[in-house]
């Protein structure tokens, strides 16, 4: 094995802590959400759609960043956008972790994985387009 | 049932399905879906959602766990994540156009084999020595991870890697056409066909299965199946089940993981040949 290799841990540290910061970061804001909901009384008059209604989204539904940021303006906040933004931290950490990676190789002077590391980022980016394309 | 008591059945079953989840490299959709469909009444899409969430809280919490104790290896997750992702695009394009129904047979019936051969190998602890595959070498596949349970470094190496990139492009592909996850298809070519050892195969699944996730999570949530009230008990019960598993799997033997990947194995073969013959359990 090369040189390169022997200091692989600390890309596998950076990766591993990124995948736990954003987990951390995404509960964390969800715990945060739930608990505005319920300082705000939701708990008790909230109905849960559990199936989706015709026309429209019911309330702690969001189909877009924008809507999210847009319910983190509002005052007083919509504390489901809280929880919404967690949800988001958590979807975006994996994608996070792999851009991480990049230099993090790079600089272990293993130039092989930063390329694949970059190709499976470009990957994953291609695929959520596409996936946009078909859906 | 109220909003309180649905958050906190939901946040004990996805602990469980957490825990489950991170010991057998799987996202926890193929245990969540059925569960929130069947008994909570939730709606199929919002389900859905709730399970593509669950993947990446599960990916996070064990990967987290897995990479540091160098359970998971990785480069052969990013290597071998390339082939999944390629697949599943090229699949996404293929949907509509092969026969689904025949796919699912083939499918079924491939899993069978392989339950088969989980059973034949259900007593191998660890790999016996496998010969060295020029890939493996050039691309560094391979690891060593220290196990509590057998009190020993155990080193591994991949074998048969140009076979084991078929596999992944072949369960992305399928994962792209039939909209399934395809953790479970992951662990088998890494387990069966690569010969690594069973808990570095779900180990590496785990971070695999969130890159994959990740890439599709966009699309739930631009099309409004990620409700935040259903999702967000779920995703705080899975990476705490996710956490508590890495925690157990540490200390199980390989033996046993295989043991209890063996029947979700079979399950699945069940259910991909009877929805080949037209009968959907969900």
């Amino acid at each position: 094995m090369s040189a390169a290799r022997g200091r692989v841990p600390s890309v596998e540290h950076l990766v591993a802590r990124t995948l736990l910061a954003g987990g951390l970061v995404g509960i964390a804001l969800i715990l945060l959400g739930g608990g505005l909901y319920a300082a705000h009384g939701g708990f008790h008059h909230h109905v849960l759609h559990l199936n989706r209604p015709p026309g429209g989204a019911p309330a702690g539904v969001f189909v877009s960043l924008r809507q999210v940021l847009d319910g983190l303006r509002r005052r007083p906040i919509d504390p489901l956008a809280v929880t919404a933004l967690g949800l988001v931290v958590l979807m975006a950490t994996p994608g996070l972790a792999v851009a991480l990676a990049i230099p993090a190789f790079l600089a272990a002077g293993d130039r092989r994985y930063a390329g694949i590391a970059a190709l499976v980022l470009t990957m994953l980016l291609v695929s959520l387009l596409v996936a946009g394309a078909v859906h | 049932m109220d909003l309180i008591t649905f958050s906190l059945a939901v946040l004990f079953t996805s602990v469980g399905a957490g825990v489950v989840g991170a010991i057998l490299g799987l996202g926890g959709g193929i245990l969540l879906i059925p569960i929130l469909t069947i008994f909570y009444r939730v709606d199929l899409h919002y389900a859905m959602g709730a399970s593509i969430i669950s993947v990446i809280a599960t990916s996070s919490g064990a990967a987290a766990s897995y990479l540091r104790t160098g359970l998971s290896n990785l480069r052969i997750g990013l290597f071998l994540v390339m082939a999944t992702i390629t697949g599943a695009l090229v699949g996404a394009f293929l949907a509509g156009v092969v026969p689904v129904r025949a796919l699912e047979l083939i499918l079924g019936l491939a899993l069978s084999y392989s339950a088969f051969t989980i059973i034949r190998q259900l007593h191998d602890e660890l790999p016996a020595h496998v010969p060295d595959d020029p890939l493996a070498i050039r691309f560094g596949l391979e690891g060593r991870y220290h196990d509590l349970r057998l009190e020993r470094d155990v080193p591994y190496r991949a074998r048969r890697v140009a076979g084991g990139f078929v596999a992944m492009f072949g369960a992305g592909l399928l994962s792209g056409m039939l909209g399934i996850g395809s953790g479970a298809f992951k662990v088998l070519a890494m387990d069966h066909l690569m010969r690594l050892p069973m808990k570095v195969s779900t180990a590496t699944s785990n971070f695999m299965i969130g890159l994959t996730a990740a890439a599709s999570a966009g699309i739930y949530f631009g099309r409004g199946d990620i409700n935040t009230l259903i999702v967000a008990p779920v995703a705080i019960g899975v990476l705490v089940g996710a956490y508590l598993g890495t925690r157990l799997m540490a200390r199980m033997r390989n033996t046993t993981v295989r043991k209890m990947f063996l029947p979700i194995v079979a399950y699945l073969a069940l259910s991909m040949i009877l929805r080949g013959l037209g009968i959907h359990l969900l």
